[in-house]
């Protein structure tokens, strides 16, 4: 790890404001992946501003919306009362990821903006357009199990490895950011980027914006829901393919659906045409496959990620019906 | 009885190699080629000697002459590998990815690290071979079976040569397993300390305090007697001690040149790279039968991977020559080098990676005669060894199938595959034998009444995990009849009474004999002791002495009643040691342990997942010392099993010829999830020959026939048969 | 300087007062401390040891098992590397320094964490506890402790402090109703030896007996 200069914020606005002041400035919450990519010379921030102490770690109910503060913990949003009640699939999607003690430590605003574990990003050894701009996509033509079968380009094929950005996307979550130029809202399905030529940067944050909180809207999905996380082992591994499935149903009739999967894309990827083909239909195994073949197209393999073509459309399937049973 | 070092273990005083404080300690860290092949043609150091806190950067360019050391590949000395164990900065050829050329030294951690980073090197890059299926037509017979027809890797044949193929009822099929790594929790550590120019103690995380004291003595030219070996907590190894590896070398280089205390504890990368792996092995097995069920001839061929400078064997085609009545036999091993650090025994090691083959294929046949996998291994069950006539010294592996079986619930088992579902879940199971040879070498014990009435026992051994120290402590114990309490045993130290290197499950086999036998010697010298003070101990016959509860008594007269301690206290302090010795008798048996693995699973139909719901574990491991610690092995063998069928696979980019797994977020070792409840079964029958305790072995048994197991029982649930681990959900959907 | 600015802070008298100190020793030095980071880090490679030191360190107060510490470390130094190399407290292990594998489990203000993830300054004022601070003291062992040797709950040893510190997390935290349950939340540490259905009845164990963890 690269020797950095230390500092602690107590106030959003100074922390802004030092980070926008310095380009090889980082902040820096939970710390579980900026640190891991520190210790492997993956990223070298020359500062690093500890935002431990904003006061943004709030879960609270407002008018229309639920507000969780980018500062709150994983495990305690994931064991908080009001999510449960409110947004299941939420912490459905939070317990899936990480271990407890992760999960104690990273943030709602860490999580979201945590980098591919793509292997080649990971080992300064190897090319890597999201690591290096213009040294080649090392996955393209190589080891790419774990790989996108959706939104790639020829630079990056990467994906992104949160299990809690599914859910959020799935539920039309909006991100609230602080900036240099006053506040903004993101929808959250514009907050990660697709690769395109720069796959080196992630998400559509500007420079010195610090995500404050989250905004899930009030929804009705608080009973069929389903968080599936397919991997290589019963827990604590990244997915190979997870669903986000929430339903609303009216007897056995689907009134309205949201849908979204992980592992599959440089972002959470949102399945809005699968979710039409499903409302007004009856939560069956064939109304689930019709919605699963809607959501597959368009997705294209490489060497080693073909097995996604099929684990995909069976893992929404099977999603669909444990929210169905649910 | 619970473990003897099990407070230590609990509250975290137990020390392992890196945790050592030694005044004026310094921090070692290594940096890795990154190409796999070729020269450094420039390494500049520059702008990590000028790194704050850095003591020295060592390099081929500038690192210490190893008075004994010989080139790599010129050392014909080497037992049990062709070639020689690499060392650092001896030359500028790079021979796999991730080779140490440099190592730094700082007087922090962190410092170490950082000015590592700033190493730069250039290379003169050859084309590299990593690529083991791309190899398997260079593929050698070991220079070890060209030497020497008979060793156990040369061809074998009994009966005709392939005469499978002209059987009427046969199958023939390809199994690989991917390179495995052991990945102890405890990542690689050693503590170097030069405590004068010419004597050296280390602390280091190695299986035998021995032989790593002989192979760094060896070295620096050094008498054995200079070089001190401690390994007191190994945290874990599973066989990636049973080498003396660059790391180690490197950490003694560091200490010598800055003249400090030097630790040096390897990454979770590096672990991948420089201290061995269970080589990935393409086998192929052709098998044909009676229709009544009667194995007639099997040929089984194995391509194992190596290093280019080390020829690493093992015993992958072993089980498959004698443990099913095939009068027709074929075996093939053979090598590819490829341009990648060399292998070394992992937990069950060649025995493991064949039974995945034949206990699969055992599988297969009976599926194609349709007759019960049980019921088939039964109709070719082996009264003596096959392989050379000889009788077993104990075989108890029918009561190992019946245990199992009923535990297991075997008679729910369908012969049909895919017939049992419980929802989306598919269930079903299946079987695997292992066998590992019943090994005994020789060992020392030194055995010491101390003042207060205990024994204090010490052997140079290791408990890496097994939990020597508990077993030889009940040992004792039982020998001298005392309570364990009474009984300190110390290991771990290559001061203490010579012992052998930690593994192929001979531990207990090995140096249990040589405590047993120290602690009589012991309780000779207290009947003189006792003699010499008492007319009545010296006109007794021996077997009349007893020796209970810290006194020895004399049968049939009550006044005759001696403590230890008194007798300890006249005499000062007696020691003895022992030299224990495997019989020439034992060599008209064939000696091996049993095990076999029942599996319950379920597979998910969409997705692909396994869940092992049951295993059950049986053995036929001879006299169990201690059931706890024994029990936890088995359990623990199970659970690498469950890695080895399911989870584990280390990849490389064969473009770069550099592992993409490269820590455990990708490399999958099992979590608790992955693990059912195992239940263990231990037949503990004594075996007559191997010793006197009647003892056979367990650590490799317990995770030798588990994969198969798994994968049979995979093929039971779903009807899939795969042949290449893991069997991860890609390939069950 | 940046960590002058309002809202930011290293706010420690002794880290000023070291500042104010340091500076005064060299007039180079003053020049130097208002030159942007790396030009300061370069130059400072050249420069005597103690002073580099002092340019490193931040100060950092916590409390270890109950005993309060004042310390200097460089921002870079892991909650793990603090406790391993500069308190000697090796109960604490190390087994891949990524947050893979739950060796370093330690309770920070009573919540488990993995500490080589973390920074050590980033727990200013904060109340750790290690396995050495697990049992209430003197030769009385912790309940789980307790369990885990009766249920040989390990082999090697290694991972045991961890898991010790994540089985007493899991029956706080309400996650050891069930074996599955425990299964689950026990799977950040990993146990190579494969002792897992022996910690899994050590655990049950303790939370059956209904003691106070």
């Amino acid at each position: 790890m690269n020797q950095f200069q230390y500092v602690r914020a107590s106030k959003p606005k100074a922390a802004i404001e030092a980070l926008a002041r310095d380009p090889n400035a980082q902040f820096i919450a939970g710390g579980t992946n900026l640190l891991d990519l520190m210790k492997r010379g993956v990223m070298a921030p020359q500062k690093l501003i500890d935002i431990n102490k904003l006061p943004l770690d709030k879960i609270e109910r407002q008018e229309g919306n639920i507000r969780i503060g980018a500062l709150a913990l994983n495990g305690a949003v994931a064991e908080d009362k009001l999510v449960l009640e409110k947004l299941p699939l939420l912490a459905q999607a939070l317990n899936a990821g990480a271990s407890a003690q992760l999960r104690n430590m990273a943030t709602v605003g860490g999580n979201m903006l945590q980098r591919t574990r793509c292997p080649y990003f990971y080992d300064t050894a190897m090319p890597c357009n999201k690591r290096e701009p213009g040294t080649g996509c090392g996955a393209l033509e190589g080891y790419n199990r774990m790989h996108a079968i959706f939104g790639f380009s020829d630079k990056c094929i990467a994906v992104h490895p949160s299990d809690m950005s599914v859910a959020l996307a799935a539920l039309d979550a909006t991100v609230l950011v602080s900036g240099p130029k006053g506040d903004r809202r993101i929808p959250f399905a514009e907050l990660h980027r697709l690769p395109g030529d720069q796959p080196h940067i992630d998400t559509t944050l500007g420079a010195g914006e610090l995500i404050t909180a989250v905004e899930v809207p009030d929804n009705a999905f608080t009973r069929h829901v389903h968080y599936l996380k397919v991997r290589e082992r019963a827990s604590y591994a990244f997915a190979l393919v997870s669903v986000a499935a929430a339903l609303q149903l009216d007897g056995s009739t689907i009134k309205d659906a949201r849908l979204a999967m992980g592992g599959v894309a440089h972002k959470p990827w949102r399945l809005a045409d699968a979710e039409k083909t499903l409302v007004g239909k009856p939560a069956t195994d064939e109304t689930f496959r019709q919605a699963a073949e809607v959501a597959m197209r368009g997705a294209k393999a490489f060497q080693h990620n073909a097995y996604k073509l099929k684990l995909g459309p069976n893992s929404i399937v099977q999603a669909l019906k444990n929210a169905a049973a649910a | 009885m619970n473990r003897v070092d099990g407070r230590q273990k609990v509250t975290g005083a137990a020390k392992y190699s890196a945790e050592y404080q030694l005044p004026n300690m310094a921090y070692a860290v290594l940096v890795g080629s990154t190409i796999a092949k070729g020269r450094l043609s420039s390494i500049d150091t520059k702008a990590a000697e000028r790194a704050p806190g850095v003591l020295a950067v060592i390099t081929h360019q500038n690192g210490p002459k190893l008075p004994g050391h010989k080139p790599v590949g010129k050392d014909p000395s080497q037992p049990q590998t062709v070639g020689s164990a690499l060392r650092v900065f001896t030359d500028d050829k790079i021979r796999f990815n991730d080779q140490p050329i440099a190592v730094v030294v700082a007087d922090s951690w962190e410092r170490a690290r950082y000015a590592a980073r700033l190493v730069k090197a250039q290379y003169a890059q050859e084309a590299h071979q990593t690529n083991l299926e791309a190899n398997k037509p260079n593929a050698f017979l070991p220079t070890q079976a060209k030497k020497n027809p008979k060793s156990p890797v040369a061809d074998y044949q009994r009966g005709q040569v392939d005469a499978y193929k002209t059987g009427a009822l046969k199958l023939e099929a390809e199994y690989v397993i991917p390179t495995e790594v052991h990945h102890p929790i405890e990542m690689q550590s050693i503590t170097a300390h030069w405590e004068a120019p010419d004597r050296l103690t280390l602390y280091d995380k190695t299986q035998g305090t021995m032989a790593t004291r002989r192979d760094f003595a060896r070295e620096w030219g050094l008498p054995e007697e200079n070089v001190k070996v401690i390994a007191t907590y190994v945290g874990g190894a599973f066989g990636n001690g049973l080498h003396s590896w660059p790391h180690e070398s490197a950490a003694i280089v560091a200490a010598k040149v800055v003249n400090r205390p030097v630790k040096l504890m390897l990454t979770r990368e590096q672990m991948f790279t420089m201290v061995g792996y269970r080589p990935h092995t393409w086998q192929k097995i052709g098998m044909s039968a009676t229709p009544d069920g009667k194995i007639t001839a099997i040929t089984h061929e194995a391509i194992g991977q190596t290093s280019t400078y080390e020829e690493f064997t093992e015993a992958t085609l072993g089980q498959t020559r004698m443990m099913y009545q095939a009068p027709n036999m074929t075996t093939r091993y053979r090598l590819a080098a490829l341009d990648i650090g060399s292998p070394i025994w992992m937990r069950g090691p060649g025995e493991a990676t064949g039974a995945f083959a034949l206990e699969s294929a055992m599988d297969e046949m009976a599926y194609l005669l349709n007759i019960d996998p049980l019921e088939f291994r039964l109709r070719n069950y082996t009264d003596k060894d096959p392989e050379n006539g000889k009788p077993w010294s104990s075989k108890f592996l029918k009561e190992c199938y019946q245990a199992g079986a009923e535990r297991i619930g075997w008679n729910k088992r369908q012969l049909k595959p895919g017939s049992v579902r419980e929802g989306d879940w598919l269930i079903g199971y299946g079987m695997g034998v292992g066998t590992f040879g019943a090994h005994r070498g020789t060992s020392k014990a030194t055995a010491k009444l101390l003042p207060d009435g205990t024994v204090l026992l010490q052997s140079a051994v290791t408990d890496i995990g097994p939990g020597t120290g508990t077993a030889m402590t009940q040992i004792a114990a039982d020998t001298l009849g005392v309570t364990p309490a009474k009984v300190r045993f110390e290991w771990g130290n290559s001061d203490f009474a010579r012992a052998p290197t930690q593994g192929g499950s001979a531990i207990v086999n090995t140096v249990g004999p040589a405590v047993q036998e120290a602690c009589l010697a012991l309780k000779d010298k207290l009947r003189e002791l006792a003699a010499a003070g008492n007319g009545a101990f010296a006109a007794a016959r021996k077997e009349d002495v007893t020796f209970a509860d810290g006194y020895l008594t004399l049968a049939g007269n009550a006044t005759a009643r001696v403590t230890y301690t008194d007798l300890v206290k006249q005499a000062g302090g007696q020691a003895v040691t022992v030299e224990s010795k495997p019989s020439d008798k034992g060599r008209e048996y064939s000696m091996y342990s049993f095990s076999v693995h029942f599996a319950q699973v379920r597979v998910h139909q969409l997705t692909g997942e396994v869940r092992v719901s049951k295993l059950v574990s049986c053995a036929d491991a001879g006299t169990i010392i201690n059931e706890k610690t024994a029990g936890n092995q088995m359990k623990g063998g199970a659970v690498g099993g469950i890695g080895m069928a399911l989870t584990e696979a280390a990849v490389i980019d064969d473009r770069f010829g550099r592992y993409v797994t490269k820590d455990l977020a990708e490399y999958h070792v099992p979590v608790h999830a992955d693990a059912p409840a195992v239940e263990v079964y231990f037949v503990n029958q004594p075996d007559p020959h191997v010793n006197a305790l009647g003892t056979k072995g367990i650590g490799e048994i317990a995770t030798i026939g588990v994969a198969p197991a798994i994968a049979n029982a995979i093929f039971n649930a779903t009807g899939k048969r795969i042949r290449e681990l893991p069997i991860t959900p890609d390939k069950l959907i | 300087m940046a960590d002058e600015q309002p809202g930011l802070s290293l706010d420690h008298d002794e880290h000023s007062q070291a500042r104010r100190t340091f500076l005064k020793q060299s007039s180079l030095l003053t020049a130097l401390a208002f030159t942007p980071g790396p030009v300061v880090r370069a130059a400072a490679a050249e420069l005597d040891e103690k002073v580099a030191a002092a340019f490193e360190k931040v100060p950092l107060k916590l409390a270890v098992n109950g005993k309060r510490y004042k310390l200097q470390v460089e921002p870079r130094t892991t909650l793990l590397d603090l406790l391993r190399e500069q308190l000697h407290l090796t109960g604490t292990k190390k087994g891949c320094d990524y947050g893979q594998c739950g060796a370093c489990t330690v309770h920070v203000d009573g919540k488990r964490i993995n500490s080589c993830l973390t920074l050590a300054v980033m727990q200013e004022g904060k109340e750790v506890t290690t396995i050495e601070g697990l049992a209430p003291g003197g030769d009385k062992l912790h309940p789980m402790q307790e369990a885990f040797i009766k249920h040989d709950g390990f082999q090697c040893g290694y991972c045991t402090p961890g898991q010790i510190m994540s089985a007493v997390a899991c029956i706080r935290e309400g996650h050891a109703d069930s074996e599955g349950e425990i299964r689950e939340y026990m799977s950040g540490n990993i146990c190579r030896c494969g002792a897992y259905t022996n910690i899994v009845a050590a655990i049950q164990e303790v939370k059956n007996g209904g003691q106070r963890v």
